[in-house]
Parts: C-alpha cells; sequence; structure tokens
C-alpha cells in the first residue's frame, strides 16, 4: 500500500504554507501575504529511513473556483459522474493558465490524496468559498476541515456551520502556535478521515513522540553538559613584570563573564539544533554576574606547582637523594643524609625556582606569578543557568516552523522558575560536587540531565517559595 | 539507584523502535566505505584507548561544522552498518572514527597517546634504575660485616606496603571524613603527578588533544578515568621499582657472595624473630621450603654469634641462604600486589575510557543520529516562489482621487446597500449612483449582466467595494479588466477595500496594493474606506 497523502487546499492567504510548514517542521516554506506565491504543488513527505509514512502537498489556492465550477456543472448533473467531470476538467484545462492553480491543486486530489481544506477562523465566512468546497465535494475523497486561527477575531462559529455542510470533520487548529500535542492531535486526525490511513498516521505519530522525547533527552544533556562546564570553569593570566593586579583581575573577570556566555550561547544554538533550528535569530539578556560571585586567586607556580607544593617536591626529593646515602652507609649516618638533602632541596628550590619559572620550553613559560577567576561559588547561580534553560527549551519545543519571528529570551531574573524543595534537594547534590569539582564521575551528568529532563517533561519548574 | 548504563541505552537511542526493513535499507545504501568496516570488525574487541579517546573528542569538535541535515543522513547510514554493536556504545563510536569521512580531521590520535606512552616508559624504566640503585645500596656487602635482614625488609618491604595502603586509601572510594584531604596530600606524593602535569604542559602546545583528559570541561566525564590514568603511571613506577629491586638482587646473588645476619636493639629474641620471618613466609611455605628460613639459621646469623674478621666457608654458606626468604618477601609483598594494582588500574582506566566515550559532549547525540530512524518531514526539493516586489504598491497607494459620480459594486457580498458606507463615500468625495453586484456567490453570468450594466452608464466612473481581507484573486482580476475594457475606458475604476468591524489592516492594505499593481492600470485607484 502506498503511503497517504493528504493535499492542503484552500483559498489563498489562509495559512495553508504555515500549516504545512508547522507539520513538516520546515522553515524553507515560504509564508507571504500576497497571494499566488506559491506557484506550485511541493511534496513534503513523511520519512523514517527509507520509508514514507504519509505525504502532505501544499498547492496554490484557488483562483477561479466559480468558473471551474461552473464549468463542471455544465458537464453533468448526477452525483456518480462527478469526480469523473472534476478528473476532466482537469485532463481539458491542463494546459489553460486560466485554470492552472486549479488543475494544480486538483491533480493530487484526484490521484487519491486526502483533502485538508483551511480556511481563516479569525474573518468571516463569504460565498466565495462555496464554489471551492462544493469543488472539492465533487471530486469524492475524504476530507477534513481545518480553521486556522490567524488573528485575534474568532468566526470559528460561523465557519463551523458552513463547514460542516461540506466536511465530516471540522478541526480548529493555530499553525503559528500549536505545541507539539495539538500537532500530534492534528496529525491522528488526518487518520480519522479514512480508515485505511488511521495505521499509517499512528505509527507516524509515535515515530514523533518517540523523536521528541530523545529531543527532549538531548537537549537536557546538553544543558547538564554545560552548567557543569559553566560552574566548574576557571579563567587565568599569566601576570606580566609591572603589571597592575587589580587592572589585570578586571580584565580577566570580564574575560570570564565573555566565556561563560559563550558557553551558555553554545548550548542555546545546539538545543536549536536538535530541535531542527538551524539559523535562529534570539535575543536574550546575558547571564549577569557580581563581583562576589567570582572566587579570585593570586598564585605563583612552576610546572603548576605552588611554591609551598614546590618546596616539599624538592624537600622529598633531596631526601631521597640523601636517603639513598644513608642506605648505602647502611644507617651509619644516622639518616642525616635524608635530612640534609631535604633542607639542601627545599632551599634550593627555594632559590632557583623563580628563575626556573621565567624559562620558556617551546615558547611556554614553565611558571611565575598568575591570577585566576573561578569556579562560579555563587549557589544560586546554576539554578539561575538552569531555569533560563528550561526557558529556553520550552519556547523552542512549543515554536512552529511556521513563526518566523525571533525567539525574545529577554526575561527578568526574577521571573524565572523557582525549583520545588524536593527538586532542590537532587540538584544541590550534584551541583554541591561541581561546584567543590569532587567525586566528579560521569555518571554525575547522567544524573543531572535525568533531573533536567524531568522538569522538562513537566513543562516547567514549579513555583515554590 | 541510578543506572547509568540504561541512561546511555535511553539518550543513544539503543531503545528505540528500530524498524528491521529500515536498517536493511539503510545497510544497503552505506557507502563503498563498509568494506573497510567488515575489515574493522574484527579488531572491533580491543580496548578503548586514548588514542580512541582524543580521536572522537576531536572529530566531534570538527564535525560542528558540518550542516546538520548532512550529519543526520551520514550518520544514521554509518549507524545502520554498525546496528552489530548498538549496545555497545563505545565501540559504536571507534566504528564511525573508522567509517567517517571529515575534512578538516584526521586520525592522529596515535600521535597524541605517544607522549602518555613516552611518560609510562620513563616511569617505568625511572623506577627500574631507582629499584636497582636503591638494592644495590641496601645489599652492599664488603665481606666485613654481613647485611642486616632487619634493615633489608625495613627498606625494601616496609615502605612497599604502606605505601600500598595509601594507594588503597587514595583510590577505594571510600566516604570517610578527612579522607578526602589526606587523598589530597597523597596525590601530590604521587610520581604521576608530574607525568601528569608534563602531559598537560605538552599537550596543549602539541595540538594533538593530549588535553582532552585533562580539560576542565572534560573533568566531569573523564575525571574517573584521568584518576586511575594517574594511578596507572605511579603503579607502573612502582612495579618497576619492584623489578629493579629484583634484578639487582640476582645479580648481587650471582656475582657476588652475599652474607646476611640479623641485629637490632630492640628487646627480640631469636624465637620471636624467627615466628614473624616464618609469619612472612607463609604464603609460600608450601611452593618453596627453602625460602622459609630455619630456626637453624636465624639463630646463627645473629650479629652477636657471628665470629668477628672474615667469616668461615660454612658459616658464609649458611648466611647466605637468607636470600630466597628475601627475594620471596620481595616478590609477595612488593612485586606481586603491585602487579595486581597495575593490572587493576590498567582495567579500570580502561572501563573508565569506554565509559567516558560515549558521554564526551556530543558523543549521545552522535549515537542518537547512529541508532534512531532518521526521521525526515521536509520537503525535499526547494520550492518555486513568486517574485513580488515590496515596491510595487507605491504608486498606487498615492493616487488621489477626484471628485466623481461612480456606480457602486458590490464585489462578493461586501455590502448589502450603500447607505451602510454613504458617510465613507462621502468623506472620499465618491458619490454614488446606485448598487451592483457581482463575484462571490453570484455566478459569471451575473457578473456579465453587472458589467453591461456598468456599460450603459459610461459616463460614471466604477468604485468596487471589496472585502479587505480577502485577497484579490484572479477572479477579481478577471471582472476588473473585462469592466476596463468593455466599459470605462479613460473613466475612473476605484477599488475601495472595506474592513468590516475591524478595519483595514495595513498587511490587507499592501496585499491589494500589491496584486492591482501588477495591472499597470494608470486609472486605477484604491482606497480604504474610513
Amino acid at each position: 500500500m502506498s503511503a497517504p497523502q493528504f493535499a492542503i487546499v484552500g483559498h489563498p492567504n489562509k495559512g495553508k504554507s504555515s500549516i504545512v510548514a508547522t507539520l513538516a517542521r520546515d522553515q524553507s516554506v515560504a509564508i507571504s501575504p500576497v497571494p499566488g506565491t506559491t506557484l506550485e504543488n511541493r511534496e513534503y513527505p513523511m520519512r523514517i529511513d527509507d520509508e514514507t509514512l504519509y505525504v502532505l502537498v501544499d498547492t496554490p489556492g484557488f483562483q477561479r473556483a466559480r468558473a471551474a465550477l461552473e464549468w463542471m456543472q455544465a458537464q453533468s448533473a448526477s452525483a456518480v459522474h462527478r469526480p469523473d467531470v472534476v478528473r476532466r476538467f482537469v485532463r481539458e484545462h491542463r494546459d489553460d493558465p486560466r485554470f492552472d492553480a486549479e488543475c494544480k491543486l486538483l491533480t493530487p486530489i484526484l490521484a487519491g490524496a486526502g483533502i485538508l481544506y483551511v480556511v481563516d477562523g479569525s474573518r468571516p465566512f463569504g460565498g466565495e468559498y462555496e464554489a471551492e468546497m462544493e469543488i472539492l465535494r465533487w471530486t469524492g475523497q475524504p476530507s477534513l476541515a481545518l480553521i486556522n486561527q490567524i488573528g485575534a477575531s474568532d468566526y470559528s462559529d460561523q465557519w463551523r456551520k458552513a463547514l460542516g455542510q461540506y466536511f465530516r470533520i471540522v478541526r480548529v487548529f493555530n499553525a503559528m502556535t500549536a505545541d507539539f500535542d495539538k500537532r500530534i492531535r492534528l496529525l491522528l486526525g488526518f487518520g480519522e478521515i479514512s480508515d485505511e490511513w488511521r495505521a499509517p498516521l499512528e505509527r507516524a505519530v509515535h515515530i514523533l513522540q518517540t523523536e521528541q522525547a530523545q529531543r527532549r533527552a538531548l537537549s537536557a544533556r546538553v544543558v547538564a553538559e554545560t552548567i557543569s562546564a559553566m560552574i566548574g570553569h576557571t579563567a587565568q593570566r599569566r601576570l606580566t613584570e609591572g603589571q597592575s593586579t587589580s587592572q589585570a583581575l578586571a580584565a580577566l573577570r570580564d574575560q570570564y563573564q565573555r566565556e561563560l556566555v559563550a558557553m551558555e550561547r553554545d548550548s542555546r544554538s545546539e538545543v536549536e539544533h536538535i530541535y531542527d533550528y538551524a539559523h535562529l535569530e534570539r535575543h536574550e539578556n546575558v547571564v549577569q554576574l557580581l563581583e562576589q560571585d567570582l572566587f579570585a586567586k593570586q598564585t605563583w607556580s612552576l610546572f603548576g606547582l605552588t611554591r609551598k607544593q614546590l618546596i616539599a617536591t624538592g624537600g622529598v626529593g633531596g631526601a631521597a637523594a640523601g636517603g639513598v646515602i644513608d642506605l648505602a652507609v647502611a644507617g651509619h649516618s644516622l639518616m642525616l643524609g635524608a635530612g640534609i638533602g631535604a633542607l639542601i632541596g627545599g632551599i634550593s628550590t627555594w632559590i632557583g625556582a623563580d628563575r626556573i619559572a621565567e624559562t620558556k620550553v617551546m615558547g611556554l613559560p614553565l611558571g611565575g606569578e598568575s591570577i585566576s577567576v573561578g569556579p562560579m561559588r555563587n549557589v544560586n547561580f546554576p539554578y539561575v543557568v538552569l531555569g533560563r534553560a528550561l526557558l529556553h527549551h520550552r519556547m523552542i519545543e512549543d515554536r512552529t516552523h511556521a513563526y518566523r519571528g525571533p525567539l525574545e529570551l529577554n526575561v527578568d531574573p526574577d521571573t524565572l522558575p523557582r525549583f520545588e524543595f524536593e527538586v532542590r534537594k537532587r540538584l544541590e547534590k550534584v551541583f554541591g560536587k561541581l561546584r567543590k569539582q569532587e567525586a566528579l564521575a560521569p555518571e554525575l551528568l547522567d544524573v543531572l540531565a535525568t533531573e533536567i529532563e524531568r522538569l522538562m517533561e513537566r513543562g516547567e519548574a514549579t513555583h515554590a517559595s | 539507584m541510578f543506572s547509568g548504563r540504561g541512561y546511555l541505552e535511553k539518550i543513544g537511542g539503543v531503545n528505540a523502535f528500530a524498524p528491521a526493513a529500515c536498517c536493511a535499507a539503510m545497510k544497503t545504501t552505506v557507502n563503498r566505505r563498509v568494506m573497510k568496516l567488515k575489515g574493522y570488525n574484527a579488531g572491533m574487541n580491543r580496548f578503548v584507548t586514548l588514542a580512541d579517546l582524543i580521536d572522537i573528542h576531536r572529530a566531534l569538535d570538527a564535525d560542528r561544522s558540518t550542516p546538520l541535515e548532512r550529519r543526520k543522513e551520514r550518520d544514521r547510514k554509518i549507524g545502520a552498518a554498525l546496528q552489530d554493536h548498538k549496545a555497545m556504545p563505545a565501540r559504536q563510536l571507534r566504528g564511525w572514527l573508522e567509517l567517517v569521512d571529515l575534512p578538516d580531521w584526521k586520525r592522529d590520535g596515535q600521535r597524541g597517546a605517544q607522549l602518555y606512552r613516552w611518560i609510562g616508559a620513563s616511569l617505568a624504566l625511572a623506577g627500574l634504575v631507582i629499584g636497582w640503585g636503591v638494592a644495590s645500596a641496601v645489599l652492599h656487602y664488603t665481606g666485613d660485616a654481613p647485611i642486616n635482614v632487619i634493615n633489608a625488609l625495613a627498606v625494601l618491604i616496609l615502605p612497599q606496603v604502606v605505601l600500598l595502603l595509601f594507594w588503597l586509601l587514595a583510590m577505594v572510594p571510600l566516604r570517610l571524613p578527612l579522607l578526602g584531604g589526606l587523598r589530597a596530600s597523597l596525590r601530590l606524593l604521587n610520581p604521576g603527578r608530574m607525568a601528569r602535569l608534563a602531559a598537560q604542559r605538552f599537550g596543549h602546545a602539541g595540538g594533538q588533544g593530549l588535553g582532552v583528559v585533562w580539560e576542565p570541561d572534560n573533568a566531569v566525564v573523564l575525571a574517573p578515568a584521568a584518576r586511575w590514568l594517574f594511578s596507572l603511571w605511579s603503579q607502573l613506577f612502582a612495579f618497576a621499582f619492584n623489578v629493579g629491586v629484583l634484578l639487582a638482587m640476582l645479580y648481587l646473588v650471582s656475582f657476588s657472595d652475599l652474607a646476611f645476619g640479623w641485629s637490632t636493639t630492640l628487646n627480640l629474641d631469636a624465637g620471636s624473630f624467627q615466628r614473624f620471618v616464618q609469619g612472612m613466609a607463609v604464603p609460600w611455605q608450601y611452593w618453596i621450603p627453602e625460602a622459609v628460613p630455619s630456626a637453624h639459621l636465624v639463630e646463627a646469623s645473629r650479629y652477636f654469634r657471628l665470629e668477628t674478621g672474615a667469616i668461615a666457608i660454612e658459616q658464609a654458606v649458611l648466611l647466605g641462604s637468607w636470600w630466597p626468604f628475601l627475594a620471596a618477601s620481595l616478590i609477595c609483598y612488593g612485586l606481586l600486589p603491585r602487579l595486581l594494582t597495575l593490572l587493576i588500574s590498567w582495567q579500570r582506566f580502561r572501563h573508565h575510557l569506554s565509559s567516558a566515550m560515549p558521554r564526551l559532549p556530543g558523543a549521545p547525540e552522535l549515537l542518537a543520529r547512529m541508532n534512531s530512524p532518521l526521521v525526515r518531514t521536509a520537503a525535499a526539493r526547494p520550492e518555486a516562489v513568486a517574485e513580488v516586489d515590496p515596491n510595487a504598491a507605491r504608486s498606487l497607494e498615492h493616487a488621489p482621487v477626484k471628485r466623481t459620480r461612480c456606480t457602486l459594486v458590490a464585489w462578493s457580498g461586501s455590502v448589502d446597500a450603500h447607505s451602510a458606507i454613504q458617510q465613507a463615500l462621502s468623506e472620499l468625495g465618491i458619490e454614488p449612483q446606485g448598487l451592483l453586484h457581482a463575484g462571490g456567490a453570484h455566478s459569471t453570468a451575473e457578473d456579465e449582466t453587472t458589467v453591461e450594466a456598468l456599460c450603459r452608464q459610461r459616463d460614471l466612473g466604477v468604485a468596487i467595494v471589496a472585502k479587505a481581507w480577502e485577497p484579490p484573486l484572479l477572479d477579481f482580476l478577471d471582472f476588473l479588466q473585462s469592466v476596463r475594457k468593455r466599459c470605462a475606458r479613460g473613466q475612473p475604476v476605484i477599488v475601495l477595500l472595506w474592513g468590516a468591524e475591524v478595519g483595514v489592516t495595513a498587511s490587507d492594505a499592501e496585499v491589494w496594493n500589491l496584486t492591482l499593481r501588477r495591472l499597470s492600470d494608470p486609472n486605477l485607484h484604491i482606497e480604504v474606506l474610513p
């Protein structure tokens, strides 16, 4: 059995392409207020690997429906012959530019496609629609009417009455704002118009739901990775001779902030990619950091060892060398060798360290004075980052491909979701470890990602005091 | 209890619906590199190596610039060829490395991992030399005084046992108070530390991805692997140290004449010392009885029992027989435990590498792309759209209407009577002279009648009232052109946009302007009814 096809038909400018863009998750669909933008039928197959489950066909809108219907009515009055008359109309007018749109939109229907007739529920019903609906009825194909709620006004009752006379199923659907569940319900609705289409559509829905769950899990993973990296992130800078520490620290804090912002921005893009939004314009205020949130320190190091550690290492080295001498003389030196060795090792390390630290190997200094900022010690920081990420995810998950505006994420930090006590407790277990950078293990990320996924599934972090 | 494995399977799409037909179909389309994979499958059972980790990390980084759609298609094909390894994400990732072809990336993880091998080799060599040196010092015998067995045990065995306990403290994940601090300080003593610092420093400079193990962003995923790598290095050093000690001992035993005695200031009689050494020898007493010191040997080799000066030949033979015990002690308490800790470290390091690999940033997404069906809903070909000039509306928008008398036409039932829009018409300077109907529910024949009626009033202009929210269709344009051609050749034709209760929106007006502009009619006007 071939995959069911659904022709999206209707008056121009009533949102046919928006519905297709939303259901096909295709940002390349041209959506324009100018009638006649869609010139040709365009197919949007839903494919699972190499198997096609259903095909949506976007069509040009009716342009001369009255004239077309009059031609058909002049051919036959018998209901039995009406589909044949429509077929003859298409055959005879295929090369007639006057009925180009009508022939194109009727072709997939005559080939067996189901009809999805789209109207704008925010505008009143008019007599000009009757010819279109009558032609579609003449085709004899299973059909469904969609009231697309484009504007604020609501004439859906009026439309239901009119559409009910021509279509067995009438649904209301807003292509711009329909969330995933509404899209799924609509697809299941397509299956209701013909029994033989039910199974493939149910399968398609199951696959889309599984894919959605996986997208959520992957997004949660990306958010968990980002939060973990942001908490543990540090920025370090080597102090050059005569450089003011305060100036260097201010520059380093700026750098640290920029790096955190970049990490968050990259994470947003990754989540958007997961949901097939490759080039989304996004407006978002950057995460704000307070000076006291950042742990800044100034250290001297050589080979990454602090001066204390270095002296201890030198001492241990000296003691080891002295110990060998002690052993060689079978302990007759009363372990003086080790003691003296430790002292010499420690002192020589102290004296020589600065000079060694300045030495460069392969262009890199071995050590010296440096300042570092981070990791983040503000306990609320991960919750702020998580709140922002959850909000972004929800907007992406609910966004449709018909909506072409930028993603507005400029939110007041005070309005970010708070987390229930139990959720916060579970999260804090992970955040605490990340903050202290101890007991780190990959499973920590799994736990955090699972927790975030739960929050995503619930739609938002619930509010609690 | 949280199961990390279950999580990975879930996120990597292992449990996702997997129609068998799809995978078979994908396998037939997978590219020519599958032939290479067949050869590769034979080696799939090997452990994940550091080189693999470096390669996957760098490949995932390089792959970020590949368009998402291409990545999806490519990875699904590769995934279909690797379905047999679906439950083993690390293996699948290694398979992906074999099959993927990325610009600006090549598999040079081996080069990076080479430094780690050098570090390991250096530590092993250092252990060997130090072990040899220490053993040579401890077993130094000039013929004057025998080597003190207690001293040898204290230097060669006791520190090893203590360090082994330290290792256990550092590596076993016990959660005890104060243990964290102790562990931190123990890490400072670990010979692996300097190796790590060298790897850190030269890894970045080499640009070969060596830093992957130590990068702070990967800390959560790779911390356990890094810890065990650390342990692997230190145990390698310790194992080599024991080998060095044993080799030195065997050398000295073979090429010199060693004599042992025992002496201590502590109040330790021969019986107690014998019980002590026999206790130590319990593990091997049945296998190597000659390595268990006898009561006679213990009694005879006590320092104060020995004759001063040169040792007699019989006595020298007896005193030399301590060495099997020392060698067995070294093997039992030094070499074998270190071999065990080395193997444990090696196994744990491999395990954590395998566990970390599928959790590296970007890897779960890759696994999902490989293991889940490729769902495509977008159009397969680009769309043909009508070109619209956005500036086209301007010329009509500002065309003023002169005060004129017009016949009013209600298009598509826009108005029932001109009284409804009388006020608006007056404001526009239009004086209506009767109302005709066309379009909508009317037939084209009725349109024709309306056109004929208009033709009879050639001295009047034509004002067509249209619903602004309905776009102008070709049906409307046909009527407009018919009116123009047949009756109102030079007369103004005014399209009056009516917005009912909500009024005419700017976008509706723009749609009408853009469409009517295409007619290029200088006497065609468009007005919005107030």
